[in-house]
């Protein structure tokens, strides 16, 4: 804050009130709630008994991981629980009137009217053949009668409102040619046009980069403000929740386990299902925890009215009552509930960490040569030179120019949003994508060079885990017979001692040496991705890519398999590439990060060095973005990055001055960014002087003082 | 989007060059001496060797191509050996009948095919949609000949409603002309309407269950705006490229179907040309054929920058 302020435009964090003492009488009210599904094997109640009100003016937060049935709730609210999905009782009171006792056509009525909608992709929520003025339009002439030419005025006015800055042109753009930040402040603009008394936001900002989440929830907060709006604000993201919501509503197995104010909730969680959630986010903190408290087993599901505690099966207090007695909701005043006999008891008791903390590790004593060698790396994707001049292409700068060493045992994070480049170094690593300039060294050798002659020895030894850990695996094939296939490819053994190895695999990641039977649609998201993670293990790797390993998963889960990586380093000495989107995991796990952006690495360091000034302007963009629990420190001022800007790379200049909100000026589109040190192996590319990047306060002060957190 | 017709028809030139190659070099490997043929079995050898001078047939084979190619670059596709006349009307005469089959057929088949499929997608699981996935699987599964017989027997001997076969020009009459065009049409709608259907169903449920579909319900759009302003526009691709490939198979002759009702277009006049050996019109048939393919294949990829913005914007980025 201290230089150059006007080109840094701040808002205050949103301001969670305290909770009024209700008086009046809620927008919403849910009741005894409960939906069921119709499967192929019979019915499965997704929610039972939910009950929660939202006032007037209210943000109640919906929280819970996959299978909690939170998105059922608000699709019930809205009628659009599609296929198989029946409310088998309950009231849904919205201004006093039972939806439920309203005809389909009165409910469709409301529907983009009184009550409005966002919903959790806005890539795909767009229709991509109609353009999105005509899209924003359609509730104003449905709803409000307007005439097109009328609703046309009023989508510019909307555009405008949502803090579009060029309001004509993106109404007549389509969907496709705008940013996902765009798309999404369009979809909230079609939700607000007919000025709705609630809001339905079912993940809004899940799919968008950090930044753009963070101006997204800033939007939004402004707006429910200043238009007086109720929310039901559906997340599985406890850090967001604290931002935007007054109330929060902790759903699991379908059934409300907590309810209260925010700041309660969050800072003292009375059930020990929250009190485990919160306890296994990956946080931005002084001493690094060796490995993350995670809550075992897996999600309930429930066909019938639950017999026992939910939650009781992975409670590590639970004791003989709980699984013989369902809980009753009960209230403790000032709004909050906890569905817990012994919440009083457990006041003081906080979820068991067996993990304990570890000292951050800085750069391992170099003994001997980086396993990996990358320099002056490069790829440019859809470049032709086609004899046809129309169809010649100089193509798009994926990575320009990126040098950096992985050694062994060490954990290299790359942080990064969509479109940096992190997932093309990834690959480039791996030999699947050719280099179109520049070496990648594995031990030594030219890995893309030996593929390139039909080599493949190297790939037993450097292995990869995706994001997706349902699509990773062949439906088709068993559990085991996706293992054995690295085992045959490399002829390791016969059909015995493949199947040996393949058990031994499994029990190593966790899971019982019979699932080598099983399909993966038999296994939970986090059961998949152990099995992935196996199958990288099964040539004995000495390097693994970790491409936004743990990013699909719930939190709990992602806890469980962020441990099991750690403790595959631990024993068997492995080497980590961790990409990630989120900066809190790269600080849990990885030794040394790299921050890229357009492709260019801005910044790179220990972690410990990176999290605190001096920092890249991006790089302090990105963390006062993450949102947080009120544990960590109140929020910064978020430093606030415009959408989209000119695609980065190529241009000569720094990649990231279309964005920066400290550029310089000429200097910073003209010229590569000097490359400086600040300390040992921290090195950031910027034009503006260390001495000036390091006033800046920190985004993180507990992480602030002492080498005990860089080192 | 210029640059990239432009593109697209640059590659048909291109194909249609390579087809022209090969059709020229496979009816020259054909078995049979055009000269002999002509001067008829009983011809002396110094007749067939003048009537080879004269065709030029007795120059290379490279020198007989680029004759060939250049007349037909001037629109002279020669002469039928048999039919002793001009390729060129013939062959514009059969390829309008067949056009004038094509888009009637084809105009039946999208509107039924693309109307079924969307009411069997929204009717998912239900009897309508079992019902017309019965009838599509028997017109899948039963061949064309067969209706067409089973047409002409009922509708033509029995019923004795419509013409059996043959053709009229419009000229002498629409309603005779009209009559004609009945049972191929029928037969032809019996056939395709089936894969359209089917086709539309598919891409319709998949559209059905995206976000956007979604979101469109959410903002409380009726159903009926849901699923043709919504839905249909974006499941259709797949649709238009079958009915392109339909047109191209309609345009290049339906052998079975024009025998059947001895309707006089470009499949009747390809197999007339084949088992006379009548080579300049085989070889002229098959390329205006192979044309009618691309052609129909190029509007097809055009009509999907029409739906679909995307790909419009692919066009003109790529």
């Amino acid at each position: 804050m201290t230089t150059a302020p006007h080109t840094r435009s701040a808002v205050p964090p949103v301001a969670v009130p305290a909770p009024a003492s209700r008086p009046a009488a809620p927008l919403l009210d849910v009741r005894g709630l409960t939906i069921s599904y119709g499967t192929g094997r019979g019915t499965l109640r997704a929610v039972s008994d939910v009950g929660f009100s939202i006032l007037p003016g209210e943000v109640m937060g919906l929280v819970g991981e996959s299978g909690s049935g939170k998105s059922t709730v608000a699709m019930a609210v809205l009628d659009l629980l599609g296929e198989g999905g029946r409310v088998e009782s309950g009231e849904i009171l919205f201004r006093g009137t039972d939806l439920r006792r309203l005809a389909p056509a009165e409910r469709r009525a409301l529907r983009g009217d009184s009550i409005a909608a966002v919903f959790q992709d806005p890539f795909t929520s767009l229709n991509p053949a109609l353009t999105v003025g005509r899209q924003i339009a359609e509730p104003l002439i449905r709803h409000k009668r307007l005439t097109p030419r009328q609703a046309a005025v009023r989508v510019e006015e909307l555009l405008g409102e949502v803090g579009i800055r060029d309001p004509r042109r993106v109404a007549a753009a389509y969907p496709h040619e705008l940013s996902g930040g765009m798309q999404q402040r369009a979809l909230i603009a079609t939700a607000l046009g007919c000025e709705p008394g609630l809001l339905i936001l079912d993940e809004p900002t899940t799919a968008l980069d950090v930044t753009v989440e963070a101006r997204i929830i800033d939007l939004l907060a402004k707006l429910c403000d200043s238009h007086h709006l109720s929310a039901l604000f559906v997340s599985h993201n406890l850090g967001i929740v604290n931002r935007i919501c007054q109330s929060v509503t902790v759903l699991y197995g379908g059934v409300v386990v907590e309810t209260g104010p925010t700041g309660r909730v969050l800072s003292r969680p009375a059930h020990p299902y929250t009190k485990g959630l919160i306890a296994a986010l990956p946080r931005i903190t002084a001493e690094r925890r060796a490995r993350l408290p995670s809550i075992p087993g897996t999600v309930a599901k429930l066909s019938g009215p639950p017999a026992a505690c939910v939650f009781a099966p992975r409670c590590p207090f639970a004791e003989e009552t709980c699984r013989s007695h369902p809980q009753e909701m009960r209230a403790e005043g000032d709004g909050t509930g906890v569905r817990c006999w012994k919440a009083d008891a457990l006041a003081t008791t906080s979820w068991p960490d067996e993990g304990g903390t570890a000292p951050r590790r800085g750069a391992l004593p170099a003994r001997s040569a980086p396993l990996v060698e990358v320099e002056h790396l490069r790829k440019i994707y859809g470049a032709s030179t086609s004899i046809l001049p129309w169809l010649r292409r100089a193509g798009t700068v994926a990575v320009d120019d990126v040098s950096f060493t992985i050694d062994r045992g060490e954990v290299l994070g790359v942080v990064g949003e969509s479109g940096s480049g992190k997932s093309t170094i990834g690959r480039a690593l791996l030999a699947l994508t050719e280099p179109s300039a520049g070496t990648v060294l594995f031990d030594g050798a030219d890995f893309p060079q030996q593929v390139r002659r039909g080599d493949q020895t190297l790939r037993r030894r450097a292995q990869l885990v995706f994001q997706n850990s349902a699509a990773s695996l062949n439906p088709r094939k068993t559990v085991g017979q996706a293992m054995e296939r690295p085992l045959v490819l490399a002829g390791r053994g016969d059909a015995e001692e493949r199947r040996r190895t393949v058990a031994g695999l499994l029990t190593r990641v966790g899971l019982p040496a019979a699932y080598a039977d099983r399909y993966p649609h038999e296994l939970s998201g986090g059961e998949r991705q152990r099995v992935n993670i196996a199958r990288a293990l099964a040539t004995d790797p000495e390097f693994v890519v970790c491409d936004e390993a743990v990013s699909a998963l719930d939190v709990s889960v992602q806890a469980n398999i962020l441990n099991l990586l750690a403790g595959l380093r631990d024993e068997m000495g492995l080497s980590y590439l961790f990409i990630t989107h989120d900066i809190a995991v790269v600080a849990h796990i990885a030794d040394r990060v790299l921050v890229v952006y357009g492709g260019t690495i801005c910044e790179e360091g220990p972690v410990g060095r990176v999290l605190r000034p001096p920092y890249h302007p991006y790089t302090e963009a990105l963390l006062s973005a993450v949102p947080r629990l009120a544990e960590d420190g109140s929020e910064p001022p978020r430093i606030l990055l415009e959408d989209s800007a000119l695609p980065p790379g190529g241009r000569g200049g720094c990649a990231f001055a279309g964005r920066c909100p400290r550029k310089l000026g000429a200097v910073c589109d003209e010229q590569a960014p000097p490359v400086r040190e600040t300390d040992q192996g921290h090195r950031i590319a910027c034009h503006i002087p260390l001495a000036t990047l390091a006033e800046r306060a920190p985004v993180f002060p507990k992480l602030a003082g002492g080498d005990a957190a860089a080192r | 989007m210029l640059a990239y017709t432009l593109t697209r028809l640059l590659y048909l030139a291109l194909v249609l060059v390579v087809m022209s190659v090969l059709i020229f070099l496979v009816t020259q490997a054909m078995p049979g001496d055009v000269a002999s043929m002509i001067a008829g079995q009983f011809a002396s050898p110094e007749v067939v060797q003048a009537i080879s001078v004269k065709l030029g047939l007795d120059q290379p084979l490279i020198v007989q191509y680029g004759r060939w190619a250049a007349g037909i670059l001037h629109g002279d596709l020669g002469r039928s050996l048999v039919l002793e006349q001009p390729i060129a009307p013939i062959l514009m005469e059969a390829l309008a009948r067949s056009l004038v089959l094509a888009v009637v057929a084809l105009t039946v088949v999208a509107v039924a095919g693309i109307g079924l499929g969307v009411l069997a997608a929204v009717r998912r699981g239900k009897l309508t949609d079992q019902m017309v996935s019965g009838i599509s699987y028997l017109g899948i599964a039963v061949p064309d000949f067969f209706w067409a017989i089973v047409l002409v027997l009922v509708f033509g001997s029995y019923m004795k409603l419509l013409p059996t076969g043959g053709y009229t020009p419009v000229a002498e009459g629409v309603l005779p002309w009209a009559a004609h065009l009945v049972l191929p049409v029928v037969t032809l709608v019996l056939m395709l309407l089936a894969r359209i259907a089917r086709l539309t169903r598919s891409s319709m449920i998949d559209v059905l269950q995206t976000n956007y579909v979604k979101f469109a319900r959410a903002k409380g759009m009726p159903e009926s705006v849901v699923i043709l302003r919504h839905a249909l526009k974006n499941a259709l691709l797949p649709t238009i490229t079958v009915l392109a490939i339909d047109f191209g198979l309609i345009l290049g002759g339906v052998v079975v179907i024009e025998t059947i009702f001895s309707y006089p277009g470009m499949g009747r006049l390809l197999l007339f040309a084949i088992q006379r050996h009548d080579l300049p019109l085989i070889q002229a048939t098959i390329l205006v054929v192979s044309a009618a393919y691309c052609l129909a294949n190029l509007v097809a990829d055009l009509l999907y920058a029409f739906v679909n913005p995307k790909i419009r914007h692919g066009m003109r980025t790529a």
